[in-house]
């Protein structure tokens, strides 16, 4: 039987693990410009780099932030637009699919368009703010509000797909569950409560994974919307490894950056699957009881 | 009715026929006319050259390679490939190729801040042997730098591009040529409620606030890295000095706020709706200037950057040039485009038609385009006191490193002291671990 596995092992290997060991190999050398892009052993250079380098952890900071803030605020929308499709309404279909196109469109030209949104003078956001605080919001080039707009589009965008989730999990709800609630006298919010969010738990963590494991690699979105400027503020590890590679030609610490990411996200991802799983088994103990 | 299905079939039996006969003959003809297409094409070999260009570059040099082409029809055919708008983005895209090995292109646009960084790499070929004493003595003063890495010619340009000041002749007299000059108009103009904003230019965290920098450290004396000792100066007194005052312009209402994010396009929208007394921006700005929606439409002068008292201005050297790329299979070929995308006469056709600064004297010394264009004038000037940024492999992170900490001192994050000598620590570090390993 497990020679079956070998086909898809081999791939795995060929995709994964071989770019991993690559640039865990890539991370103790140094191969940038300076060495006319020549991988030499360094011994572990790269790493002392690393773990002085306090652009690397602000960014991570600063990486995090946007990661947790802008997931949780899509999973709470999400769980409410969710809600709101799921119920009997007119036109469902055209109310679904449309409530689907920020998620549709490609995310450099949304951040384009948010770009021009926040643009001050001259965009809509700052003209607003003109008008009602009589000065400008210079929303993109204020640090404490450049990472808040980045979230605000990343929000705008992704919201829909953990709705899509969240709208699947829903309908795998029997309506008998609710109709025996209502029976022994629930209102809506303890159904919410006691039905709706413990048995849509899995799709959470599903939306979760999927939305952290993306967020923290968020580039394209902020590589257009601010270019991870003023004063560094919005921009993220990804961003940091790119331009080490690609603009500063030093492969080398490109790859400790990436590897040490990786690790990092990994047990991120780790820890909240352990929450989530804690929470869902704990809950399945609350119905039990 | 029988004689009806006679004929129908008679009818569909010539069709057969015809149909065959129709399919052989469409056979044979395409079996000779692609051995004729194959034959021409064996018996022309024109050797085909592929050079890559930020988009605006290729639209505007569009016409001189039809005519090239056209030249040259059966010996060159050269093809430009229209890349990204923006100047890191095509950078990126080159780079992605180079790093592949076997380039696509035969050349490269290249922005002069490249040339050592790709030079160290090796992607480079020398142009020495291709361009004489003469063809480089023909170049004008600040075109012919920062076309040499470690004594080889790596590049030839094809536009000159500085650093300007911008400034409305009907709001003054006279431009201002100290730091303090500029202020005092501005503020003068401010009060008197003629213009919301004096200055405007670029303080967005990237390339271009390198620039204004580059050309307000140098006006206050100093230096951000002497091509001589190797040292950085941005935590001298200088280089503090442009630092705050950069920073003091946002903070006394000179500049607006929003300068902090302003890039190029922001600072000419800006400035073209009448909202500024000067602007800060490369020479393309002018001809946007001139045009029909602008509101200050022959009420422009340019001229160079204000300095402090006894300094000379400084214009950070901007240009773009051709570098041809190692491997490729037809250097002559390409050499050839190289000499007539630059020559005088294409020179002049893409300054008239798009304002591109030119790289050759006699161009400057042409009374007739003089008298026609008195801004080639200043424009000639100001490329006298053209600055190129530190040329090393390592520009691209000296100048990040730089950007972040003054992006921090303009938004208020550090002050200019504390910014600039993290700038300096952060610079140093980059230039020592580099150097540890070379």
């Amino acid at each position: 039987m497990l020679i079956l596995l070998i086909p898809s092992l081999l791939f795995l290997i060929a995709v994964f693990a071989l770019p991993l060991i690559r640039y865990v190999w890539l991370s103790f050398h140094a191969d940038s410009v300076m060495t006319g892009l020549m991988a030499i052993p360094n011994q572990g250079a790269n790493w002392q780099r690393f773990i002085h380098d306090s652009r690397y952890w602000q960014d991570l900071l600063q990486t995090l932030r946007f990661a947790l803030v802008s997931v949780t605020a899509e999973v709470v929308l999400g769980l409410a637009i969710a809600l709101i499709l799921n119920q009997p309404l007119r036109k469902r279909a055209l109310i679904r699919s449309s409530s689907l196109i920020p998620w549709a469109l490609p995310t450099t030209v949304m951040a384009l368009g948010w770009r021009w949104i926040f643009n001050t003078p001259y965009g809509p956001v700052d003209r607003l703010a003109q008008a009602a605080l009589g000065r400008s919001l210079n929303a993109l080039g204020e640090p404490s509000l450049a990472w808040m707009t980045t979230v605000y589009a990343d929000v705008w965008k992704t919201t829909p797909f953990v709705a899509l989730i969240l709208l699947a999990g829903l309908q795998t709800i029997p309506a008998d569950l609710y109709e025996a609630a209502k029976l022994e006298g629930a209102g809506p919010w303890v159904c919410l409560r006691r039905i709706t969010i413990p048995l849509l738990l899995p799709y959470i963590g599903l939306a979760l994974m999927f939305r952290l494991a993306q967020a923290f690699g968020v580039f394209d979105l902020v590589q257009v919307m601010t270019g991870g400027g003023p004063a560094s503020s919005t921009e993220s590890i990804a961003l940091y490894a790119y331009w080490n590679a690609l603009r500063f030609l030093d492969f080398g610490y490109s790859a400790t950056i990436m590897i040490a990411s990786f690790v990092i996200l990994s047990s991120l991802i780790a820890i909240a699957w352990l929450v989530i799983s804690t929470a869902r088994s704990r809950s399945a103990g609350a119905i039990a009881r | 009715m029988n004689r009806w299905e006679h004929w129908r079939h008679r009818i569909r039996a010539m069709f057969w026929i015809r149909r065959r006969s129709f399919r052989l003959v469409m056979g044979i003809i395409t079996v000779i006319a692609s051995g004729l297409i194959g034959l021409s094409v064996f018996a022309r070999q024109a050797d085909q050259v592929s050079i890559l260009m930020p988009a605006p570059f290729a639209d505007s040099t569009a016409e001189l390679v039809r005519t090239f082409n056209r030249e040259h029809q059966g010996r060159i055919h050269l093809n430009v490939i229209r890349g990204p708008l923006e100047t890191e983005a095509i950078s990126d895209l080159a780079i992605s190729s180079l790093l592949l090995g076997d380039t696509p292109f035969d050349a490269l646009l290249m922005d002069v801040t490249w040339i050592p960084k790709y030079a160290k790499a090796g992607w480079l070929e020398p142009l020495d042997s291709y361009f004489d004493d003469d063809e480089l003595n023909a170049l004008a003063t600040g075109a012919s730098e920062g076309n040499h890495y470690e004594g080889s010619l790596l590049r030839w340009p094809l536009v000159a591009d500085i650093g300007l000041l911008y400034w409305r002749t009907d709001l003054m007299n006279q431009p201002p040529r100290t730091p303090e000059e500029l202020e005092s108009i501005s503020r003068k103009l401010q009060n008197s409620g003629k213009i919301p904003y004096g200055y405007v230019w670029q303080g967005r965290q990237y390339e271009g606030l390198s620039c204004v920098y580059l050309e307000m450290i140098d006006g206050f004396g100093g230096e951000w890295l002497s091509q001589q000792t190797g040292r950085v100066g941005l935590d001298e007194a200088p280089g503090i000095a442009a630092a705050r005052w950069l920073d003091e312009l946002i903070e006394r209402g000179i500049s607006p706020r929003a300068v902090t994010n302003f890039a190029e396009p922001e600072a000419l929208q800006s400035f073209k709706s009448g909202q500024a007394a000067f602007m800060r921006n490369w020479p393309y700005a002018w001809a946007e200037l001139q045009k029909n929606d602008s509101a200050v439409r022959n009420r422009v002068g340019i001229t160079t950057m204000v300095a402090k008292k006894g300094e000379k201005p400084s214009s950070t050297l901007g240009s773009w040039g051709l570098s041809l790329l190692k491997g490729s299979a037809r250097p002559e070929s390409t050499v050839e485009a190289f000499k007539f995308l630059t020559s005088e006469e294409s020179q002049r056709y893409l300054y008239t038609n798009f304002g591109y600064t030119p790289t050759r004297k006699a161009i400057f010394n042409d009374q007739t385009l003089l008298n026609e264009h008195p801004s080639l004038a200043s424009i000639g000037t100001a490329l006298s006191f053209a600055r190129a940024r530190p040329e090393t492999p390592l520009y691209a992170q000296m100048s990040d490193v730089l950007q972040r900490k003054l992006s921090s001192t303009l938004t208020g994050m550090t002050s200019p002291r504390d910014g600039m000598e993290q700038a300096e620590r952060s610079t140093n570090q980059v230039l020592d671990a580099a150097g540890g390993i070379s």
